[in-house]
């Protein structure tokens, strides 16, 4: 009778995930924990991190094994493969839908008045870039093939969607942590960023106020869209698709005359793509699959792309200082990294911390706008030579 | 898929080198691209000159001038009445005159408040 009874609790047991639960997958909990702590408690771009830190959580919690003997699937896992809820939204990453669609949604929200106004400081957003390259050369160095290396240093870029695109193009296999690391970092910047910025500028520098800019008119931003399109068309195929549905989604903005389809995708489009992305790159993060020597060593790296794109961009305007009358604060170069408009943002908390006077917010951004052209620009580059374009 | 490059160390700082050296090439050229957009409002004003009000120039004009919807003249007296409002905590009041403030206090103000959402470590 007692043991008749302890078996059907040792198969009640076995029907759970419990038995399967591991040490691997308690961290991944708590990073996933983490990720939700920083969204609520220090508002760290809440919009992804609550996704990623929720699926990453319940892709750790494992469930029953999916055949008798095989391996434990958590219920995530279940929803994501063939035909559940979310396999079709991971196709989404995978097959390139969702990367153009976040781009419309991004081009339908964001004002490239600053960029437009303000031409000279568009050069920041190639100098912030050096971290793809410091990224790319150390990905090498470390074993990875030249294609594996060129879609990892593309973290450095901070641009989400051109991160997945590239990875698509040159390392499929490598997506997962490669979406995850530059996701996660995007979230992160307002922790990465300040002590490098701070660490590379004098407080004098850093109190450098700029005046205001002049005022773009209407023409301007209509024109904006249709040169950029023709030109990365032209001239930047591999990259064109991602710059087009960017620039269509601000010409819908612009023109003025079909707010509903911009409305649609700054706001209901772009907030289902949201769920469906942060879901689909949160469920990648399964203990058994992420905690790999290779995830680790991409995350790492991107994490020196970041620090190292930071750095070079407020180097790269404190060169541009050493030429202008005009001086600029430092601490635009570093909103040089795509990331629109976190990295600008942080621009502005640093700088505004120093000086309370001091508004950087709209001189960031030109920066910053310029940053996703830089992305696209050196993805694009990469992409034709190694290949893939 | 061809690589141009070879798979080795060489080949990635080569890559990198080219990638690097031509992004900040044509960045720069989009710099000097957006620098001549000015150029456009005045070929705007000159053609609006010619033929002011109708046709393909006042179409221009209109372009660049143009209000959408949003702007009616009437929404910023609606938001500022709204604003003392709130403010006067509902107190009986009257907007009895608006006028643009010197300076960019306010418009600092706002973008502050919009976008210094960050609390940042020291």
């Amino acid at each position: 009778m007692l043991e008749q009874t302890l078996n059907f609790l040792q198969a009640l047991l076995d029907q759970t995930g419990a038995v399967n639960f591991s040490l691997g997958n308690l961290l991944m909990i708590m990073i996933g924990c983490v990720m939700i702590y920083l969204a609520i408690a220090k508002h760290y771009e809440p919009l992804l991190l609550i996704g990623i830190g929720f699926s990453c959580i319940v892709a750790n919690v494992p469930g029953p094994a999916d055949v008798p003997g095989g391996p434990a699937m958590s219920a995530l896992l279940y929803a994501v493969r063939d035909g559940g809820l979310f396999h079709y939204a991971y196709m989404g990453v995978e097959k390139l839908i969702i990367p153009p669609l976040i781009f419309l949604g991004v081009g339908a929200m964001t004002d490239f008045g600053p960029m437009i106004a303000n031409p000279k400081l568009v050069i920041l957003g190639a100098g912030a870039h050096l971290g793809i390259f410091v990224a790319l050369l150390l990905a090498k160095l470390m074993g990875f093939t030249l294609s594996e290396a060129g879609a990892i240093g593309i973290i450095g870029g901070a641009d989400g969607p051109m991160a997945i695109f590239v990875a698509v193009k040159l390392a499929p296999h490598l997506l997962g942590a490669i979406s995850v690391a530059a996701y996660s970092y995007m979230a992160l910047m307002p922790m990465i960023q300040p002590p490098v910025m701070r660490l590379l500028t004098t407080k004098a520098e850093r109190q450098i106020g700029m005046g205001e800019i002049r005022k773009v008119t209407k023409l301007e931003r209509i024109v904006f869209p249709l040169v950029i399109a023709v030109v990365v068309n032209l001239f930047f195929p591999p990259v064109a698709p991602l710059i087009t549905m960017l620039m269509l989604g601000n010409l819908i903005k612009e023109v003025g005359v079909t707010q509903r389809l911009a409305k649609t995708a700054a706001g209901g489009l772009m907030n289902v793509i949201i769920i469906i992305l942060t879901v689909a790159i949160g469920s990648t993060m399964a203990a058994d699959k992420f905690l790999t020597v290779q995830t680790l060593e991409i995350v790492g790296l991107g994490l020196v792309a970041f620090l190292f794109g930071t750095g070079s961009g407020v180097l790269t305007a404190k060169i541009m200082n050493l030429f202008l009358k005009t001086k600029i604060n430092p601490l635009i170069g570093s909103a040089g990294i795509a990331s629109v408009p976190i990295a600008a943002r942080v621009s502005h908390v640093v700088a505004h911390e120093e000086n309370p006077k001091n508004l950087l917010i709209y001189h960031a951004m030109g920066p910053n706008l310029a940053g996703v052209f830089g992305t696209a620009i050196s993805g694009g580059i990469l992409l034709a030579l190694l290949g893939a374009g | 898929m061809h690589a141009i490059v070879p798979d080795t160390f060489q080949g990635a700082v080569i890559v990198s080198i080219i990638d690097f050296f031509l992004s900040f090439l044509i960045i720069s050229g989009i710099g000097v691209v957006l620098a001549l957009f000015p150029l456009l409002n005045r070929v705007a004003a000159f053609l609006n000159g010619h033929t002011p009000g109708h046709g393909t120039h006042g179409r221009l004009k209109d372009a660049a001038n143009a209000k959408s919807a949003h702007e009616d003249p009437l929404l910023p007296v609606a938001v500022i009445s709204a604003a003392v409002t709130a403010m006067l905590d509902g107190a009986p009041n009257r907007v009895v005159s608006i006028m643009p403030v010197q300076g960019t206090a306010w418009v600092n103000e706002a973008r502050m408040r919009q976008y210094g959402s960050h609390r940042l470590r020291r």
